[in-house]
């Protein structure tokens, strides 16, 4: 019964994240058509600028988005075990924001001397802006118990860091300032085959770390007293939910600037719809559910304005921020 | 399960930043139940996590199964030990099944993925508990109850060999408890677990429990089975609910009817009783007195015992030896000779602040009474020597504490109440007096002050001098029984017997009214240190008497007798008679020959002069009434005897009195020597007479049946009065009936089998 509908879930995730595929290459302000694409993909190299747009721009765009939009909504679950609240991920916790300003930082930093910022470059400075966010919040959280403090408080450092980056980015006296500030909106476009090389083995590398904290974190949801007397090693546990969900927070905010909301709502969604927390469905089910939420938002990012491009976090805030509150309607609900 | 031997710890210190408890000792085996009970923030919780690794310990080793835990890894150490907590747990779309499926975590693979042998397990825990139809349910979504018994599941399938659980029956209604109380206990005695839990519920914790672990005061107080550890006084310590009424409870927490198995062992051979009072003229002497002759009338040999005793009344042995007189009045109850071991220490007020202090019979200080209060603790020895005398010569020895056991300004190195109830280990009956109202206040709130230990002396209480209809009293005892939480052995009416009273509070002594009618009216004079006024008691017995105590020459009338009784402080008193203008009313008294008796002091008054060069007194010389030729010196020297003396020659209205043989003691300083032409009137010069005035050294002078005989109707021929002297007798006789009289009321109004119970007596010899 309850596999049926894990196995549905995921056909179903499947076949839509297929679909938006699809869309999101055939969509976009230079026409091209569903049987140009197939043929483009399939090696016939006959449009040059079609090959280019297709094979340079969308592809590599389509799977930014399918790759950092899993990593995002993981990282986000990740969080919401670590914290025993559904209300928390890497945005709301200010840990996107926070990565986001230490990378202005260094690209600003980087182009006063003349040179343009590398890959691991990037990544480094936003794993360690992440890293530095999410242990002030842990800090916050051994002094305040309240969750609702606590997810204010990463409000407020997402809006600092926020401030601190408009500030930085005012201030950039040189021609890339468009680009930093299209980043630093968030957005999907411009990305290369090298940086999603560089996502993909990110990725991969969270996953596997994901694999080793299985079993562990489905006994930390009766709570620390129990899964310490099962046996469960508490401290190391939560050191790698930390970096798992640094990393990935950090990988999608060096690539695509902070993404917001999609980290909080989408396992929330996930859990909805398989009406279970159980982490062996629930990671693989968020980390494609988050794909296909992310692809279909680059998607309306790209066209409903075309050909101007709206941030992909107004998207994600203007569908996903419905979902939130009412989900925390719910909760309030359950427990009155 | 696997059966091992349990959970044990060795010096086990436990806390958070600092030790919380330290050197804990205990020990959980398996298919044992141990409860752990304490007051909240006792450190319950702490120990729990502490032995569950949730909390580090702070020292000592744990063992489980023998195996020192520290040396374990997580998962062996899962293995044995799984825990059902009490904070609620709010595990969001978790099925019970997956609740109950962690408790598998240490036996599975890396990705904690379950095999058949798991899903059995499982399956099984869960049959166990009753709870395979909520497998599928939302753990957040079942009742507490419900709850409770999946994480019990979790436990189990976790198939360790101990146990705990924290208040796993808090939240739950009463069905719900009972239910996983009884899990729990199959969990022990069927598959042999060793099961450590904590409960606030004490009546759950005691019935469950094998052994009872009480943590309180930063330490762990107790460790014993159910029996030993839920005794009232133990939890109310333990609780601080020292003085709360629990009725709102119900059922109370400890084990039932305390009071009667507990038993005192007595020192020596003797068994003892105590009677205590909860204020001065409670009644204890009147109780004890006739508890003597009751225990005497069943055929034990009984001695009365008072460590000390403040009276300026005082008794001579036949050795010579100082007494109170309230303990002769016991021994007489209790049919044997009075000993001076009886009242080991005799205080005897000199003035406002000193006291004469006389122990085993002799008088070994004059002390301030704040000087004494600091040595008393010396006196100890002579106490208890006294006390081991008596428990050898006799069977039971009845008590007597002194005023209040609670005067908690003085209770500290108490040797008259308590302290000498705990050194003689003495069970204690408390006496109150419903006379003068607030008997409630007195009984419960003496017991309020007592401490724990002393309150479980305290065996039985008893309200004294009730008037009126016993039956209305009947919710009285109901109330008292409830909020004093001890039994009323009895309720005494205010009882009409005469016997000698203990000290100059006694009621008599206010008797200053007029004489009505033809009756013989005696006249006392109301000495400001009066003593030995037992000597007038035996008028008492004689109908158509009426003795007046008088302290003013307004009051003293025209009276047919006037005697001048003993003083502990003679030129003191004397000067106070002439100042409140009684010397002038005596001089012209006897001038108008009316009788006038002195006795002891008041007979050194009557002589021409009183000498103090010693100081003895206040010193200096002070002239006397001037109504017999004699004059006294006082010395340090005492002069104690139990003497039988000759009336020599009575003079005077008297005269009918010479020749008569008159027995009693004589307690005085000094020596009164004849100064001009005066007859002997006792002889050896023991007093003097000239006219109708009439002076002895002799206490208890009037108690023999002839000379009260004769003494009565003298007076009365003289004044044109009768008496009736057929119903007279022997003083000593006349106290016998009254003793009789007294044993029989209280035998009537007191539990005395719960008494003899109390008191460990077999009651064969009643």
């Amino acid at each position: 019964m309850r596999r049926k509908r894990y196995g549905i879930y995921l056909a179903a995730v499947t076949l839509l994240i297929l679909a938006f595929f699809w869309i999101s290459l055939i969509l976009g302000s230079s026409d091209v058509t569903g049987g140009e694409v197939f043929k483009i993909l399939s090696g016939d190299q006959s449009d040059q600028l079609h090959v280019n747009i297709i094979l340079q721009i969308r592809l590599p765009r389509t799977l930014a988005a399918i790759l950092l939009g899993g990593a995002l909504s993981l990282a986000g679950y990740l969080l919401q075990t670590f914290f025993a609240n559904p209300i928390v991920g890497p945005y709301v916790l200010g840990i996107s924001s926070s990565a986001k300003l230490t990378v202005a930082l260094a690209m600003i930093f980087f182009l006063s001397k003349g040179r343009e910022i590398g890959l691991g470059m990037m990544v480094i400075s936003a794993f360690v802006g992440a890293i530095t966010a999410m242990l002030f919040v842990l800090a916050l959280s051994v002094k305040v118990r309240s969750m609702s403090v606590l997810v204010v408080c990463g409000i407020m450092i997402g809006y600092i860091c926020s401030a601190i980056t408009d500030f930085v980015v005012t201030f950039a006296d040189d021609s890339n300032i468009v680009n930093l500030h299209n980043w630093s909106m968030g957005s999907l476009s411009g990305i290369n085959w090298d940086e999603i090389r560089s996502i993909a083995i990110i990725v991969a590398v969270s996953l596997c770390l994901t694999l080793l904290i299985l079993k562990p974190m489905s006994a930390y949801r009766l709570g620390e007293a129990y899964a310490k007397s099962v046996g469960v090693n508490i401290p190391l546990l939560r050191i790698l939910l930390i970096l798992i969900s640094s990393l990935l927070a950090a990988c999608v905010t060096a690539f695509a600037g902070p993404i917001s909301f999609v980290g909080i709502a989408v396992p929330h969604l996930v859990r909805s719809c398989l009406k279970t927390d159980e982490a062996h469905v629930m990671i693989p089910a968020c980390f494609l559910g988050g794909a296909l939420i992310t692809t279909l938002c680059d998607v309306i990012a790209r066209t409903v304005f075309a050909p101007t491009e709206v941030s992909i976090s107004s998207v994600t805030a203007v569908l996903l921020v419905p979902v939130v509150i009412i989900m925390m309607l719910q909760r309030n609900r359950g427990k009155a | 399960m696997p059966e091992g031997n349990g959970m044990h710890t060795e010096q086990l210190h436990i806390g958070y930043r600092s030790d919380l408890i330290r050197d804990i000792c205990l020990s959980v085996k398996s298919g044992e139940i141990v409860t752990l009970i304490g007051p909240n923030g006792c450190g319950k919780t702490t120990l729990l996590k502490t032995l569950t690794g949730e909390l580090k310990s702070r020292g000592g080793v744990i063992f489980l199964n023998g195996q020192d835990r520290s040396a374990l890894s997580a998962s062996e150490i899962a293995k044995h030990v799984s825990l059902v907590m009490t904070h609620k747990i709010r595990p969001e779309l978790m099925t019970c099944r997956e609740v109950v499926e962690i408790g598998r975590y240490p036996y599975t693979g890396r990705l904690g993925i379950l095999s058949d042998t798991d899903h059995i397990k499982v399956t099984e825990a869960m049959r166990w508990t009753d709870t395979e139809e909520l497998a599928g349910a939302q753990f957040d979504q079942i009742s507490d109850g419900q709850k409770q018994r999946v994480l019990l599941a979790r436990a189990i399938c976790q198939e360790p060999e101990i146990l705990i659980l924290d208040e796993p029956t808090s939240y739950l209604d009463i069905r719900y408890q009972i239910e996983l109380l009884k899990r729990i206990e199959a969990l022990a005695k069927e598959k042999r677990m060793a099961v450590l839990m904590s409960v606030h519920e004490l009546s759950i914790a005691r019935r469950i429990a094998d052994t009872v672990v009480a943590l309180g005061e930063g330490k762990v107080l107790k460790i014993g089975p159910p029996s030993e550890v839920f005794a009232e006084s133990f939890i109310r310590r333990l609780y601080h609910i020292e003085n709360t009424d629990l009725s709102l409870l119900g059922e109370e927490p400890w084990n039932p009817a305390e009071a009667s198995t507990h038993t005192f062992r007595s020192r020596g051979k003797a068994k003892a009783i105590m009677i205590q009072g909860t204020m001065s003229n409670a009644g204890k002497s009147v109780i004890a007195a006739g508890l003597c002759r009751i225990f005497s009338d069943m055929g034990y040999k009984v001695a009365p015992f008072k460590s000390q005793n403040m009276a300026l009344n005082s008794y001579v042995t036949a050795e010579g030896l100082e007494m109170g007189r309230a303990q002769v009045m016991q021994a007489e109850c209790a049919r044997t000779k009075p000993m001076a071991a009886m009242n080991p220490i005799l205080l005897k007020p000199t003035s406002d602040k000193r006291s004469q202090v006389i122990v085993n019979g002799t008088v070994v200080a004059n002390r301030k009474a704040a000087e004494y209060y600091q040595e008393k603790q010396q006196y100890i020895p002579d106490i208890l020597h006294a006390y081991d005398q008596l428990s050898e010569a006799f069977d039971i020895i009845v008590i007597e504490g002194a005023g209040s056991p609670v005067e908690m300004n003085l209770k500290e190195n108490d040797i008259v109440n308590m302290g000498l109830a705990e050194m003689v280990d003495a069970p204690v009956l408390l006496v109150g007096n419903i006379d003068p109202g607030g008997v409630f206040a007195q009984l419960i709130g003496t017991l309020d002050l007592l401490t724990d230990e002393e309150r479980t002396r305290v065996c039985g209480l008893i309200v004294n001098k009730f008037r009126g209809d016993l039956s209305l009293f009947a919710d009285g005892i109901k109330i008292l029984e409830e909020r004093g939480r001890t039994k009323v052995v009895g309720v005494v009416p205010y009882l009409n017997v005469k016997l000698d009273d203990e000290d100059s509070l006694s009621d008599r002594l206010n008797n200053t009214g007029k004489n009505a009618g033809d009756a013989i009216d005696i006249a006392v004079i109301r000495l400001k240190h009066i003593s030995n006024f037992t000597d007038f008691d035996t008028f008492d017995q004689t109908s158509g008497v009426r003795v007046r105590y008088v302290e003013d020459a307004s009051e003293l009338g025209d009276p047919d007798l006037i005697i001048l009784p003993g003083s502990k402080n003679t030129i003191d008193d004397l000067q106070a008679l002439k100042d409140n203008g009684l010397a002038d009313a005596l001089i012209r008294c006897a001038k108008e020959d009316h009788c006038i008796i002195g006795i002891c002091g008041g007979y050194q008054m009557l002589g021409e002069r009183i000498a103090d060069p010693d100081g003895v007194e206040s010193g200096g010389s002070i002239r006397g009434l001037g109504l017999l030729p004699v004059e006294t010196v006082l010395a340090k020297e005492k002069s104690n005897a139990n003497v039988t003396r000759e009336i020599t020659h009575a003079t005077g209205i008297l005269s009918g009195l010479t020749g008569c043989e008159v027995s009693g003691y004589e307690i005085h300083m000094g020596k009164t020597k004849p100064i001009g032409a005066v007859t002997e009137f006792t002889s050896d010069g023991s007093g003097y007479c000239m006219g109708n005035v009439y002076g002895t050294y002799l206490h208890g002078f009037f108690d023999s049946k002839e000379i009260l005989c004769t003494v009565l109707q003298s007076i009365a021929a003289a004044n044109g009065k009768t008496v009736d002297p057929a119903n007279v007798t022997d003083y000593a006789a006349y106290k016998d009936r009254q003793y009789d009289l007294l044993a029989a009321a209280l035998k009537e109004h007191l539990d005395m089998d719960l008494i003899c119970k109390i008191m460990g007596l077999n009651n064969d010899k009643g």
